[in-house]
């Protein structure tokens, strides 16, 4: 509890200093707030401001341990009952977190143990494999590889699809990093924010490519040929053939490599060789595009299919669908402090986005890692969780630790680890 | 810019119609109505909304002489009204189908892009025309090889709004072309979306609370052509919202006498008649409708008529032709109970009084409506001639 009231005095000073940088979200007046203060796991919601001097004398009076806003405007947004609050329309919202898909490195980083039958394992899990229960509990680190994913679906998002596709326009768009394990995008418009869940719903299924039937894009068999899709047709047909020619032209065992990726193509070895062996003629087709007859021996709609689902997986954004969908949802206020890590939630410029790196920025201005102290600090901690992997801040690796470990780290790292919940200070 | 009246009497539906029609809009609706009767007093407003009404009671696709004429102004927002006050989803639902899917029709013919432009302009859409069709794809799937291109290309906002309620697959934002902020659409797509965006505007919600209505309704029922309207179109909803599984022709031929196997309503009416007693107004439409109903010559109808103390041939003549031409159908028994022209009960009518049963639903049903009486005793008639022979006559089956 004690470090508790610790990261709320940490949480309100930072307030207190930064003030004056912390940004405005456009119409502040019509959003709601909502708030998760240390004492308990409860969300404190229906709060609205009428100004942003307002909104900082509530977080330095209180220092909250997460601090949201709303999507939506209302004209009450303070009423607590969603049908009182005079709903005016709502930003387009796109969350990529890494927690919600997979990478590679979560073999690293990521851990688990179940609560019930007492296993132990990494990576991403949903559920215990050994006694299918989902008690378990997951430890998710961060990591720079995971948020260079994520760094990287937002920039898919961006420079693929809202711009080339979308048509929207930079000046629209809000970009902040989470202060945890990805990236938030809002869209300010007025066009969009008349959009129902409905409507924003054919948007996500147009941004994951998921729901993409190829049977509606050309792809069918006709006297024993399979027909396949056109890059003359603008939309998904155009994105997933240019992207299977830029595969295609890659050296062979790096395809080779691709197509037999379980997490990616899956195929078998026999599949992926036939392939290889006409993967040049196929290439002459699609480019050529006169007649789409696609012949690749062993080739059914069914290996088609699994191919272009591949092909689909690799061009759509990873994101999270219901918080695009959900028109009532609360999204972390730009320049707060993350609770679980005592992280800022950064917002960077589309151009700073390039060279933008969370843990580990140069640019003060952009750096997340706010409690980096200058006078070189260093705190006493007490190891509580059973393991710890290793967590690499500003280039500085720490860890790895296990429970009991007694360890001296700087102020930045301490902050991070209590935040965390897997430490105490002695 | 606005558009022109023309095209507004051929889409009344369009939002200029309030910039036109701006005396029509800031006026109280009863006084709307009352006029609009002073203006056409031929009875051709009440033919040709009756004919939208009974074409979407019977699922057409088709409205017969659809007409892009200043009644159809009057026509479109009467037509809004009724369905304001009949309050009642199936039959909203029905109309809004058959009226967009005349628009659809009237959309398709249009030869210039220059309609359609005015009416996406007018409807305050976000889309650009190209006065060079873009080509935004092929068609691989037909024998040639079908260029894709298009004029109109709509934001995908509005597409996504016109499009909401319709599900084909095709229709999915992921499978168009978006390019740019706006979608790519063939003429016929993009008439199809306004078409769908009619219908949606026709459909009024179901208001809960009958109160709301009631007054309202009340006022608007005292304009003798509004109410006589409004009875028809319930007259004619309760005639058609069952399809009648025994299907007898029940038309008036030369040389049969139909008049046994009459309603006692019916009979009560002729009998009074027969005895030169007088009828109400409402007896009259009634028997009036019903003898057209059946396609009774106008003049045996008059013919019957003589018999009333006040008869005049001329004035008759013309009131049976005018009722002739609004197409009306007679009251269903539930009018006819609360009007107190029912004679259910006075003469013991086993049809009337328990009504009949139904093969088809495996339950007895009540009579809803006098002319299915003539049909379920023509059937009785029938079998019973048949004697022991079981087998049912029935339209299919002839
Ligand atoms: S039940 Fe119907 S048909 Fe029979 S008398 Fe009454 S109104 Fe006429
Ligand atoms: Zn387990
Ligand atoms: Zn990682």
């Amino acid at each position: 509890m004690s470090d508790n009231i610790f990261l709320k005095r940490l949480f309100q000073a930072y307030y207190q200093e930064k003030q004056k940088e912390i940004s405005v979200v456009s119409s502040l007046e019509f959003r709601e707030f909502g708030f998760i203060p240390w004492e308990k796991q409860i969300m404190i919601r229906h709060i609205g401001f009428e100004s942003q001097k307002v909104l900082l004398s509530y977080l330095i009076d209180r220092g909250p341990k997460h601090v949201y806003s709303s999507g939506s405007l209302y004209l009450q947004p303070e009423a607590q009952h969603m049908e009182n609050k005079q709903y005016q329309g709502c930003d387009l919202i796109v969350d990529i977190d890494v927690d919600h898909f997979y990478t590679p490195c979560k073999d690293e980083h990521d851990s688990w143990y179940c609560n019930n039958c007492e296993t132990i394992g990494t990576g991403m899990q949903e559920k215990c494999p050994k006694c299918e229960k989902s008690k378990i509990t997951k430890l998710n680190w961060i990591c720079e590889k995971c948020l260079d994913v994520a760094k990287n679906e937002i920039k898919k998002l961006i420079y693929d699809f809202l711009i080339p596709d979308f048509g929207t326009d930079e000046k629209d768009m809000r970009i902040a990093f989470s202060g945890h394990r990805g990236y938030h995008l809002k869209v300010e418009s007025e066009e969009l924010r008349k959009l129902n869940s409905d409507e924003r719903r054919e948007i996500v299924d147009y941004l994951t490519g998921e729901n993409v039937s190829f049977e509606v894009l050309g792809l069918g068999e006709k006297s024993q040929m399979i027909h396949g899709l056109s890059k003359e047709n603008i939309g998904w047909s155009q994105k997933i053939m240019e992207k299977v020619i830029e595969i295609l032209n890659r050296p062979k065992n790096e395809i080779e490599n691709m197509l037999l990726d379980e997490n990616l193509f899956g195929f078998t070895s026999f599949y992926v060789g036939s392939f290889l062996n006409y993967k040049d003629d196929f290439l002459d087709v699609i480019t050529k595009g006169e007649r789409n007859v696609w012949a690749i021996e062993g080739f059914g709609l069914t290996n088609w299919k699994k191919l272009l689902r591949g092909i689909v997986k690799l061009i759509g954004i990873e994101l999270d669908e219901p918080v695009s969908i959900d028109t009532h949802r609360l999204i972390r206020y730009p320049g707060s402090l993350h609770g679980k890590t005592g992280f800022k939630v950064q917002e960077i410029k589309l151009n700073e986005l390039d060279d933008f790196t969370p843990l580990n920025e140069m640019n003060e201005k952009l750096d997340p890692i706010v409690f980096k102290s200058k006078k070189k600090l260093t705190q006493k901690l007490e190891i509580v969780e059973r393991a710890l992997p290793i967590t690499k801040i500003k280039g500085e690796s720490f860890g790895p630790y296990v429970q009991g470990d007694i360890i001296e780290v700087p102020h930045h790292i301490a902050v991070f680890l209590l935040c965390k919940e897997v430490a105490k200070t002695i | 810019m606005s558009i022109s009246i023309d095209l507004l009497k051929h889409y009344p539906w369009l939002p200029s119609l309030k910039i036109y029609y701006s005396d029509i809009a800031t006026q109280d609706p009863t006084a709307f109505i009352e006029e609009a009767f002073l203006k056409y007093p031929d009875g051709e407003l009440e033919q040709r909304i009756s004919k939208i009404f009974k074409a979407a009671f019977n699922n057409l696709e088709e409205i017969k002489d659809y007409k892009a004429d200043e009644l159809n102004i009057y026509l479109y927002l009467i037509v809004k009204i009724l369905l304001f006050v009949l309050n009642n989803k199936p039959i909203s639902n029905r109309v809004a189908n058959t009226y967009s899917k005349q628009i659809y029709k009237e959309l398709i013919e249009e030869n210039e892009d220059a309609s359609l432009y005015d009416i996406c302009k007018d409807l305050k859409l976000k889309f650009e025309y190209l006065n060079l069709p873009f080509k935004y794809g092929v068609n691989l799937n037909k024998s040639q090889r079908e260029i894709l291109k298009t004029s109109f290309k709509i934001h995908f906002t509005d597409y996504l709004k016109l499009a909401a309620n319709l599900h084909d697959d095709y229709r999915k934002l992921v499978h168009n072309a978006l390019s740019e902020g706006y979608v790519y659409v063939q003429k016929k797509d993009l008439i199809r979306l306004l078409q769908e965006y009619v219908r949606r505007k026709l459909i009024v919600e179901e208001v809960k609370d009958e109160n709301n209505i009631e007054k309202f309704r009340k006022n608007l029922l005292k304009i003798r052509e509004f109410k006589e309207l409004y009875g028809n179109i319930l007259n004619n909803w309760e005639l058609k919202k069952e399809d009648f599984e025994y299907s007898f022709k029940i038309s008036f031929k030369e040389g049969s006498d139909l008049s046994n196997n009459f309603p006692p309503c019916i009979q009560d009416i002729l009998r009074r008649i027969q005895e030169g007693m007088n009828i109400v107004h409402t007896e009259r439409l009634f028997l009036v409708f019903f003898l057209h109903a059946l396609n009774y010559p106008t003049e045996n109808i008059i013919d019957i008529f003589s018999n009333l103390p006040d008869f005049d041939r001329k004035k008759t003549k013309y009131q049976v032709e005018f009722a002739k031409k609004k197409e009306y159908t007679p009251h269903s028994c539930s009018t006819l109970k609360s009007l107190n022209i029912c004679k259910a009960n006075e003469s013991k009518d086993e049809i009337c009084l328990e009504g009949y049963y139904s093969k088809k639903l495996d339950t007895q049903k009540k009579l809803s409506h006098p002319l299915f009486y003539i049909q379920l005793k023509q059937y009785r008639n029938s079998t019973k001639n048949k004697a022991n022979k079981t087998k049912i006559e029935k339209k299919d089956e002839r």
